[in-house]
C-alpha cells in the first residue's frame, strides 16, 4: 500500500495529497490518528525527495572528495616564505685589467653585512680560458665616516677549486655601506708578476637573519665578533650551527692596507666555546626552547660547530655565553629556562635572533 | 549473555542486518541464506537502549557494561573497552578501519556515524576481537544497515524526530529501505542541532553545542543467485562543535566513507560465504578556536586521515567445524599541521606538524575456529599474524626528541587466543586465554608536541617504541533459567611494554596552556583487572528487571594506578509494560574514585547517583507502528562528573526528553 503511494509520488501524482486524505477519512479512527496520518504522508513525501537529493549528493561528494576544504600546507614552500630558496652564485661586481677579467660572486649577486661566501673566476680576456692554480689575495676595507681604515674577518688567499675553476673565499662584512665606503682589494700572482686591483663595493643589510652577526667587547676588554655561516635555510629539525668567532687583535697597530699586517687584525678565537640555548621570542610561546642542542665548538677549519634544535618555524633567540680556553665566560648570561606564557624570555646579553 | 550472542556470531561467521520483517519468498536461495542466518542472529541488538528508544551512538555504546567513555564536551565520545583507550582497541565500520584526523581524539570514529545507519554494534572483548586487526582490549565493529534482496514488502522506513529540553536538541533522522529481486538498497539521513546543556547546579556548560548532519546510501545488486555487489556510503558533517574541556572547538570536520563489496554465497560446499570489499575514507577535521578569546595564541590545528583498504573474509563449516578467515590490509595516511600566530599578526607565524605525515600500512590475516564436541561444549580457537609498516615523511619532526630514529618502521605483530565453552544443565562455563601484540599509534610513536588539555602536558611520540604485548586471561560464570538470569565476567590483562606519556626533562612546551613536555614511553608492564557481574529478572511478565556492577583496577610496574580505570559502578533499571504503554527507570552510578592517578594527572572523583524514568506509549497509524516517548534524565538534577570527565567537565543536569518514532 506504501509502496503504492511511493510510485505515484514517483509519477507525481499531484492528487497524491488530496487521495491520501481520501482514504483515511473511511477510517473509523479518531482525529488524532487521522493527524498524524495526514503528517506521514507529508513525512514520507519528504523522505522520499530528500532521499534522492541525498543520492545526487552523494554521488557529487564523491567528486568532491579529493578536494578538502582547507588546503594542506605545502611545506617546501612554506619553508620559502622567509629565506628564499636561492643558492646561486651571481656576478657582484666585474673588473677588467691588463689581460684578465676577473668576476666576483656571491649569493644573490650582493654582499651583505655579515658572512659572505666570495668566488672569483679569474678568465684570460680574449680566450676566456679560466686562470688555473694562480695565487689570488682578497681584502675588504671599509673607510668610515671618520676617515678611519678598518678590515674585516676575511679569508685573505683564496682556495682554488678545480672543479669549479673558481677561487673561493669568505668575508664578514661588519658594516654595511651606510657606516663608510667599502674597498676591495685584489691581487694575483703569476709568472708575469703581481697583478692588483681595487674596486669599491656596496655592502647591505643582511636579509636572512639566519646571517646574522653580533660584535662586542668581551670581559677580557679585548673585542669580538660572532657571525653565523649556517644554516642559511633552517629546517625544523636538528641543524648544524656554525659561527665564525673572531677576536680583533689589540696589538696589530697597522693602519692601512699599505702595512702587510693590517689584513691580520681579525684573528680566529681559538679553542673558545660558546654556549648555546635557543629560544622563541615570542611572548605567547613562553620562553619556548627546543632538547638536544649541543655547544659550539672548533674544528679543524677554524670554524664553531654545533647542533641547534628548531622545534617549528618563526623567530628564535640563539642565546649565547663565550667562554674562553680557560672557562672564562667573556660575554653572555644564562637564562631563565622557565616556561612563562604571555610574557617575552630574557635575552642573554649575547644572542643572535635568527628567523625561518 | 552478550558472550552467547557473539559466540553464535562466531559459529555462524557471518552476519547480515536483515529487517525484522520474515520473507515468504523461499525459492530464493540468496535470500534463504540470508533468512537462515538472520534467524539465528536475531538476538542482535537494536540500537536503543532500555532508557531511551532514539538515542546517539554514544549513548547506545554507554548501555554496554564493557565500554566506558572519555568525554570531552557533549559530543563525540572517546570510548573505552575493557577500561582502555581507543589505541589500544579496532574501531572499524563493517570492518572498515577508519582513523580520527583529530590529534586530540576529538573525533573517535563513532562520531562519523549515526544510529540510523547501524543496525548493531558487535563488541569482542580482547584477542577475540582480533579478527579485523591487532588489539589489545578487544574491538568495536559498527555494523551497518543492509537490507536483503525479495523482502515481501519492497519499501520500508522509518522516521525518528525528538527534542531535548536541558541542551534543545532537536534531531530529526529518516530512514528508507528498498528490497527488490535484484536490487536492494538502504538510505538514511540524520540532522541533530544542539545548544549548550545545563550541569546540575542549572549553569550552562559553555561551548558544549554541536551540529551534526549524515547520511548514508548503500545500494546491492544481485549478480547472480548466489552473488551479489554493494556500493555503501556515509558522509557525515559535524559543524559549531564546541569542546568545553578543551581549549578549542570544532569549526568542521567531514568524512566520507565508501566501500563496495562482492559476495559470493556457496550452497553445499565447505565454503560458505566469500565477503571482499575494497574501501576509502577521508576525514578532515579543523578545530578552531577563535571562539576563545580568552586564549593567548591563536592557533590554525587541521587534521586530515585518509585510509584506502582491503577486507575479504570466508566462511567454513563442516560438520562440527567452522571458522572464519580474514584479510585485512589497510594504508592509512594521517596529518596534522599547526600554525600558531603571533601577536602581531604580521609577524612570521609559527608552524609545525603534530602528525608529521605518517603513513601507516598494515596487512595481517586473522582465523578463528570453533569445534562444537556437542551442544553443550565447545572450543573456540585462533591467530592472526599482521604486518605494520609506519613511514614518517618529516621524520626531521622525530628527530628533534629522538636524533637518528628510522624513519621507517615494520612489526610484526602476531595473536592467539582460545576459549572453551561449557553449558551444565542451566549453567554456563566459559575460560579463555590470548596472547597478541599491538603497534603504537600514530600519536604514540610520531606524534609531535600533542597538547593533552587533561594533565596539561604537551606529548611527544617516540618511533622505537616497542610493541604492547598483551597476555590475557578471561573467565565467565552464567546462570539462566526461564525468569532469572545471572552472568559474571572477569578478564585479566598482563600488558608488557605498556604505552603511556612521561614526563620528560627534556625541551618545553609549546602549547601555552601546558606545564611541560611527556614523552611516550612503555612501562615495563601493566595489569588490568575487569570485572562485571549483570542480572536479569522477569519478575512478572510485563515486569523486567536488569541491572550490572562493574569493577575495574589498572596498575602499572610500580603498582600505581593507571588512569581512566572505572571505579565501582552499578545500574539498575526496571521496565514495567502495561498494554500499550511501556515505563522504565533506572538508577545508576559511580562510586567515588578510590584509585586514582595523580602521577597521570587524575585528582579523585567523588561518588554520584543518577536517576533517569521514561514513559512510551506504542500506538498504530494504518498499521504502521509508532512509539511516542516522554522522559527524564538525570531527574534529581544532581551536579556530578565522572571519572573520566576531560577536565571535571559536570555532565547534563536535569534533561527532560520527548521523541517521537515511526516505522513503515
Amino acid at each position: 500500500m506504501y509502496f503504492d503511494i511511493f510510485c505515484r509520488i514517483i509519477q507525481g501524482d499531484r492528487t497524491l495529497e488530496l487521495s491520501n486524505t481520501a482514504y483515511l477519512v473511511g477510517d473509523k479512527r479518531n482525529i488524532f490518528v487521522f493527524l498524524l496520518s495526514k503528517l506521514l504522508g507529508v513525512i514520507s513525501n519528504t523522505i522520499f525527495f530528500t532521499t534522492m537529493r541525498i543520492f545526487i549528493w552523494i554521488v557529487a561528494m564523491f567528486m568532491l572528495t579529493t578536494a578538502c576544504t582547507i588546503d594542506k600546507t605545502d611545506f617546501e614552500s612554506e619553508n620559502n616564505t622567509v629565506v628564499p630558496d636561492d643558492y646561486e652564485f651571481k656576478e657582484v661586481v666585474s673588473i677588467d685589467k691588463g689581460s684578465y677579467h676577473i668576476r666576483v660572486e656571491a649569493l644573490h649577486g650582493k654582499l651583505y653585512k655579515g658572512y659572505n661566501e666570495i668566488r672569483l673566476r679569474i678568465t684570460e680576456a680574449t680566450t676566456q680560458a679560466p686562470i688555473q692554480e694562480g695565487k689570488v689575495t682578497f681584502l675588504p676595507v671599509l673607510t668610515t665616516l671618520e676617515g678611519n681604515k678598518e678590515t674585516c674577518p676575511n679569508q685573505y688567499a683564496l682556495t682554488y677549486d678545480k672543479a669549479e675553476e673558481v677561487y673561493k673565499g669568505f668575508s664578514v662584512f661588519t658594516q654595511e655601506s651606510t657606516q663608510g665606503d667599502w674597498k676591495i682589494t685584489i691581487t694575483m700572482e703569476d709568472d708575469n708578476g703581481t697583478l692588483t686591483v681595487s674596486q669599491p663595493i656596496a655592502v647591505e643589510k643582511q636579509v636572512n637573519k639566519n646571517l646574522n652577526m653580533t660584535s662586542f667587547i668581551g670581559s677580557d676588554t679585548e673585542s669580538y665578533l660572532i657571525a653565523l655561516v649556517a644554516p642559511l635555510k633552517p629546517k625544523v629539525a636538528e641543524n648544524e650551527l656554525v659561527a665564525a668567532i673572531y677576536k680583533l687583535d689589540s696589538s696589530n697597530t697597522a693602519v692601512g692596507e699599505n702595512d702587510p699586517t693590517f689584513k691580520d687584525k681579525y684573528v680566529l678565537a681559538e679553542d673558545y666555546t660558546l654556549l648555546l640555548d635557543p629560544r622563541m621570542p615570542e611572548p605567547s610561546m613562553g620562553n619556548h626552547s627546543s632538547p638536544h642542542n649541543k655547544d659550539l665548538v672548533q674544528k679543524e677549519d677554524g670554524f664553531y660547530y654545533g647542533i641547534v634544535n628548531y622545534t617549528m618555524t618563526g623567530n628564535w633567540t640563539l642565546n649565547f655565553i663565550l667562554l674562553n680556553k680557560a672557562g672564562l665566560i667573556l660575554k653572555g648570561t644564562k637564562v631563565p629556562t622557565d616556561f612563562t606564557p604571555g610574557v617575552e624570555g630574557k635575552k642573554s646579553e649575547l644572542f643572535i635572533d635568527t628567523l625561518f | 549473555m552478550v558472550m552467547r550472542i557473539l559466540t553464535t556470531l562466531l559459529i555462524l561467521g557471518y552476519s547480515t542486518a536483515v529487517l525484522a520483517q520474515e520473507t515468504k519468498i523461499k525459492q530464493d536461495s540468496v535470500s534463504t541464506v540470508l533468512e537462515e542466518i538472520s534467524m539465528l542472529v536475531e538476538k542482535k541488538k537494536k540500537i536503543e537502549t532500555e532508557m531511551k528508544m532514539a538515542v546517539s551512538v554514544d549513548e547506545f555504546l554507554a548501555s554496554s557494561e564493557q565500554i566506558s567513555f572519555i568525554k570531552r564536551g557533549a559530543y563525540a565520545w572517546e570510548p573505552m573497552l575493557n577500561n582502555m583507550s581507543t589505541e589500544r582497541s579496532t574501531l572499524t565500520i563493517d570492518g572498515m578501519h577508519i582513523f580520527g584526523a583529530c590529534t586530540d581524539k576529538m573525533d573517535p570514529i563513532t562520531s562519523y556515524v549515526e544510529s540510523n545507519n547501524l543496525s548493531t554494534i558487535d563488541i569482542k572483548s580482547g584477542q577475540e576481537g582480533g579478527m579485523h586487526g591487532s588489539t589489545i582490549a578487544g574491538s568495536i565493529d559498527l555494523k551497518r544497515k543492509t537490507t536483503a534482496f525479495g523482502r515481501s514488502n519492497p519499501w520500508a522506513g522509518g522516521y525518528q524526530t525528538g527534542y531535548e529540553f536541558n541542551n534543545k536538541q532537536f534531531f530529526n533522522l529518516a530512514n528508507v529501505s528498498f528490497s527488490g529481486k535484484k536490487l536492494a538498497g538502504d538510505a538514511s539521513i540524520a540532522y541533530r542541532e544542539a545548544s549548550n546543556y545545563k550541569d546540575g547546579n542549572n549553569d550552562e556548560v559553555k561551548h558544549s553545542q554541536y551540529k551534526k548532519f549524515n547520511t548514508s546510501l548503500g545500494l546491492a545488486y544481485k549478480t547472480s543467485e548466489l552473488s551479489s555487489v554493494r556500493l555503501d556510503a556515509i558522509f557525515d558533517v559535524a559543524k559549531d562543535v564546541g569542546f568545553p574541556a578543551l581549549p578549542m572547538d570544532l569549526w568542521l570536520s567531514r568524512a566520507i566513507i565508501t566501500s563496495l563489496s562482492y559476495k559470493q554465497l556457496f550452497e553445499d560446499q565447505f565454503i560458505k560465504v566469500w565477503d571482499t570489499k575494497v574501501y576509502y575514507n577521508a576525514i578532515e577535521h579543523y578545530m578552531d578556536d577563535t571562539t576563545r578569546p580568552e586564549n593567548l595564541v591563536h592557533m590554525d590545528m587541521p587534521g586530515w586521515s585518509t585510509t584506502y583498504g582491503l577486507l575479504s573474509k570466508a566462511n567454513f563449516k563442516q560438520g562440527n567445524y567452522s571458522s572464519e578467515l580474514q584479510l585485512n590490509a589497510y594504508n592509512n595516511l594521517s596529518i596534522a599541521e599547526m600554525r600558531m600566530y603571533p601577536q602581531d599578526r604580521t609577524e612570521r607565524t609559527m608552524f609545525a606538524y603534530s602528525w608529521p605525515w605518517v603513513t601507516t600500512t598494515y596487512a595481517g590475516l586473522s582465523l578463528n575456529n570453533t569445534v562444537e564436541f556437542s551442544e553443550a561444549n565447545r572450543v573456540n580457537f585462533g591467530g592472526s599474524i599482521g604486518v605494520n609498516y609506519n613511514y614518517s615523511k618529516y621524520v626531521d619532526f622525530n628527530w628533534i626528541f629522538h636524533p637518528g630514529a628510522p624513519q621507517e618502521k615494520t612489526r610484526f605483530l602476531p595473536s592467539l587466543h582460545a576459549n572453551y565453552e561449557i553449558d551444565v544443565n542451566r549453567f554456563n562455563f566459559s575460560i579463555g586465554a590470548g596472547y597478541g601484540h599491538r603497534a603504537p599509534s600514530v600519536s604514540e610513536a610520531y606524534g609531535y608536541y600533542i597538547y593533552n588539555s587533561y594533565d596539561r602536558y604537551d606529548y611527544i611520540g617516540n618511533p622505537d617504541l616497542k610493541n604492547e604485548i598483551s597476555n590475557e586471561i578471561n573467565a565467565s560464570v552464567g546462570y539462566k533459567d526461564q525468569r532469572f538470569s545471572l552472568q559474571a565476567k572477569v578478564n585479566y590483562f598482563y600488558i608488557k611494554n605498556y604505552i603511556i606519556g612521561r614526563i620528560l626533562s627534556l625541551g618545553s612546551p609549546m602549547n601555552y596552556q601546558s606545564v611541560g613536555v611527556k614523552g611516550y614511553t612503555s612501562l615495563d608492564y601493566a595489569t588490568l583487572f575487569n570485572f562485571a557481574l549483570t542480572a536479569d529478572y522477569h519478575i512478572l511478565d510485563n515486569l523486567h528487571w536488569k541491572g550490572n556492577v562493574t569493577y575495574a583496577k589498572g596498575q602499572d610496574n610500580t603498582k600505581g594506578n593507571l588512569p581512566f580505570i572505572r571505579p565501582f559502578s552499578y545500574n539498575t533499571a526496571l521496565h514495567y509494560s502495561y498494554r500499550d504503554f511501556g515505563i522504565q527507570t533506572s538508577v545508576h552510578g559511580d562510586l567515588k574514585q578510590r584509585d586514582f592517578s595523580p602521577e597521570y594527572g587524575e585528582s579523585l572523583t567523588p561518588s554520584y547517583t543518577v536517576w533517569n524514568a521514561s514513559i512510551d506509549y506504542t500506538f498504530y497509524v494504518n498499521n504502521f507502528k509508532a512509539v511516542v516517548q516522554v522522559g527524564a534524565e538525570n531527574l534529581l538534577n544532581e551536579y556530578y562528573s565522572t571519572y573520566a570527565d576531560w577536565g571535571n567537565i559536570p555532565r547534563m543536569g536535569r534533561n527532560i526528553f520527548t521523541s517521537f518514532k515511526i516505522n513503515f
